[in-house]
């Protein structure tokens, strides 16, 4: 008769290898699911990459054309650090100053500081204009309270003088930082500043700048564009926008066409 | 020890051609007939070809039984391959005479003998394993089947590589070719259960689902001899539980752990 407890080894045997080849297929098909879930990871990457590509040859294009962006304009000599910041848009630049606030912290709390005296100076226009006099006072009487009237607005202006320093001192600073770390942000930022203070001009060279770093950044072309159109040179920021746009088909690109096309901004 | 009903269920699988063990399949009743019909043709030599264990012996063993009565029919189950003995053989079958052992058979006598039987007679002479006869023994076949007094009926092994080399040695000769091929999965069910109802074991033929056949087809591939010795070993295996463990047992289909087993017992599966 057969020997079935020795053939009942061998099936067990082959059971546990059957198994354990199951399982060996099983790792093998979740593997190659992870791994197909992770290539088409890789290939949405890549279609950044593309775009990227698209971006640089966009650049390409616009060299191509002798478009300004590439060159420094003639109008416009490249880099000069300017030597003396405007004294009258030192109150107006205040606004801008938000811009660096996701840079870093000690910039935020300049930035609490600075509104703290802008409250204040507007608590003391108030108590000046709200100040009379209770009794009818001599000229010599009135006088010394004239004084302190003069004292409260010089004190005003001391708080002026206060203010703009600090705004010296973080342009300053983004420029020294910049001129260190030759980053194409801290470029962008300045020339967002100087944009929104309405220097025009100096926006145009810092965009230039922050481009020439980077030819990716949108927010440089952009603002490039917007800064020669502001300055009078609307078909060149046209131009400029509609072979950014042709190539990276960007909806912001669009819209500021549109934008400069009906003159709305 | 008590005996084991599957002891007689083994013993139905063992690899025999007896005519009580055919089994009637829609394949091999065909090839059948063809075969029985070629017999009443002029024809001078007839081939049955197929690969081992596709059922050539059994459907020879059923021809012989079947015509015995009806036609002068000699069977050589095993194939005689000294040419003295074959061409004795031959003679003592036609004249049915017994040759003394210190006497031989001259091939020409022998085919004068055969000729002068022309319009009388008509001998069929059915020879199994024929690709083990060496090539003068199948020329004087061939001589003798020239006669048209005897005709021979011939099964050859077909292999990979006798399979063309069979066909052109005969190609020039053989009037008729019946080639066996493998059961399908259809046939080979219907094998198994014919072969267990017609020795009453209803029970047990109603144990294999269609399941177990294709487990079954898989490994054999429909071979008869192939199919026979898997179920054997099967219904060996039944029989040491049924003996000793009988409580294995106990399920009303068959147990694929036991199949399984089967097949590493037999080979075709590796452990």
């Amino acid at each position: 008769m057969i020997n079935v407890k020795e053939l009942e080894k061998r099936w067990i045997k082959y059971k546990t290898k059957s198994f354990m080849i199951i399982a060996f297929m099983v790792t093998i098909i979740g593997s190659l699911i992870y791994g197909g879930y992770y290539i088409l990871y890789k290939l949405d990457f890549s279609n950044k990459k593309e775009h990227k590509k698209a971006v640089m040859s966009a650049v390409r294009v616009v060299d191509e054309k002798n478009i300004s962006i590439l060159t420094p304009p003639s109008s416009t000599p490249l880099p000069p650090t300017p030597t003396k910041e405007p004294k009258k848009d030192i109150i107006q630049l205040a606004p801008t100053i938000p811009i660096v606030d996701f840079d870093n912290k000690e910039i935020k709390i300049k930035k609490k500081e600075i509104k703290h005296i802008v409250q204040h100076k507007k608590r003391l226009v108030k108590r000046v204009k709200k100040y009379k006099p209770k009794k009818p006072k001599l000229k010599k009487d009135i006088k010394p309270k004239i004084e302190v009237h003069k004292e409260e607005k010089i004190e005003h202006k001391i708080k002026k003088i206060n203010f703009k320093i600090t705004t010296n001192n973080y342009m300053n600073i983004m420029k020294q930082k910049f001129n260190k770390n030759k980053n194409p942000r801290d470029a962008l930022l300045i020339a967002k500043a100087y944009y929104r203070a309405g220097n025009y001009k100096e926006s145009e060279i810092w965009a230039l700048k922050a481009n020439n770093l980077d030819k990716n950044s949108e927010e440089s072309w952009l603002l490039f564009a917007k800064s020669k159109n502001a300055l009078g040179k609307k078909r060149e920021a046209l131009k400029i926008l509609i072979a950014y746009y042709n190539k990276t088909k960007s909806p912001d690109a669009k819209l500021l066409i549109e934008k400069i096309s009906s003159k709305s901004i | 020890m008590r005996k084991s009903k599957y002891n007689d269920i083994k013993n139905i699988f063992i690899d025999s051609i007896d005519n009580d063990n055919f089994v009637e399949l829609p394949l091999t009743t065909f090839n059948y007939q063809t075969l029985e019909d070629s017999l009443n043709k002029p024809l001078k030599m007839i081939l049955l070809f197929g690969r081992p264990g596709t059922g050539k012996s059994m459907i020879l063993n059923r021809l012989y039984h079947n015509l015995k009565n009806i036609r002068e029919i000699h069977y050589f189950d095993a194939p005689i391959l000294s040419e003295k003995e074959f061409l004795k053989s031959i003679y003592e079958s036609i004249s049915s005479e017994k040759i003394p052992n210190n006497m031989r058979v001259n091939f020409d006598g022998l085919l004068k003998y055969v000729q002068n039987l022309k319009g009388r007679r008509e001998i069929t002479f059915l020879l199994d394993e024929c690709q083990l006869y060496s090539e003068a023994l199948m020329e004087k076949i061939r001589l003798l089947s020239d006669t048209r007094v005897v005709k021979f009926v011939i099964t050859l092994h077909k292999t990979e590589n006798e399979d063309i080399i069979a066909k052109e040695h005969f190609k020039t000769r053989i009037w008729e070719i019946v080639e066996l091929r493998n059961a399908s999965i259809e046939d080979l069910e219907i094998y198994i259960q014919k072969k267990l109802i017609q020795k009453g074991f209803v029970e047990v033929a109603n144990m294999f689902t269609p399941k177990h056949i294709n487990f079954i087809h898989h490994f054999t591939k429909g071979n008869f001899r192939e199919t026979n010795k898997f179920l054997y070993t099967l219904f060996n295996i039944y029989e040491y539980y049924d003996i000793n463990t009988p409580e294995k047992l106990l399920g009303t289909k068959l147990s694929k752990k036991i199949l399984e087993m089967t097949a590493i017992k037999i080979g075709y599966i590796n452990d």
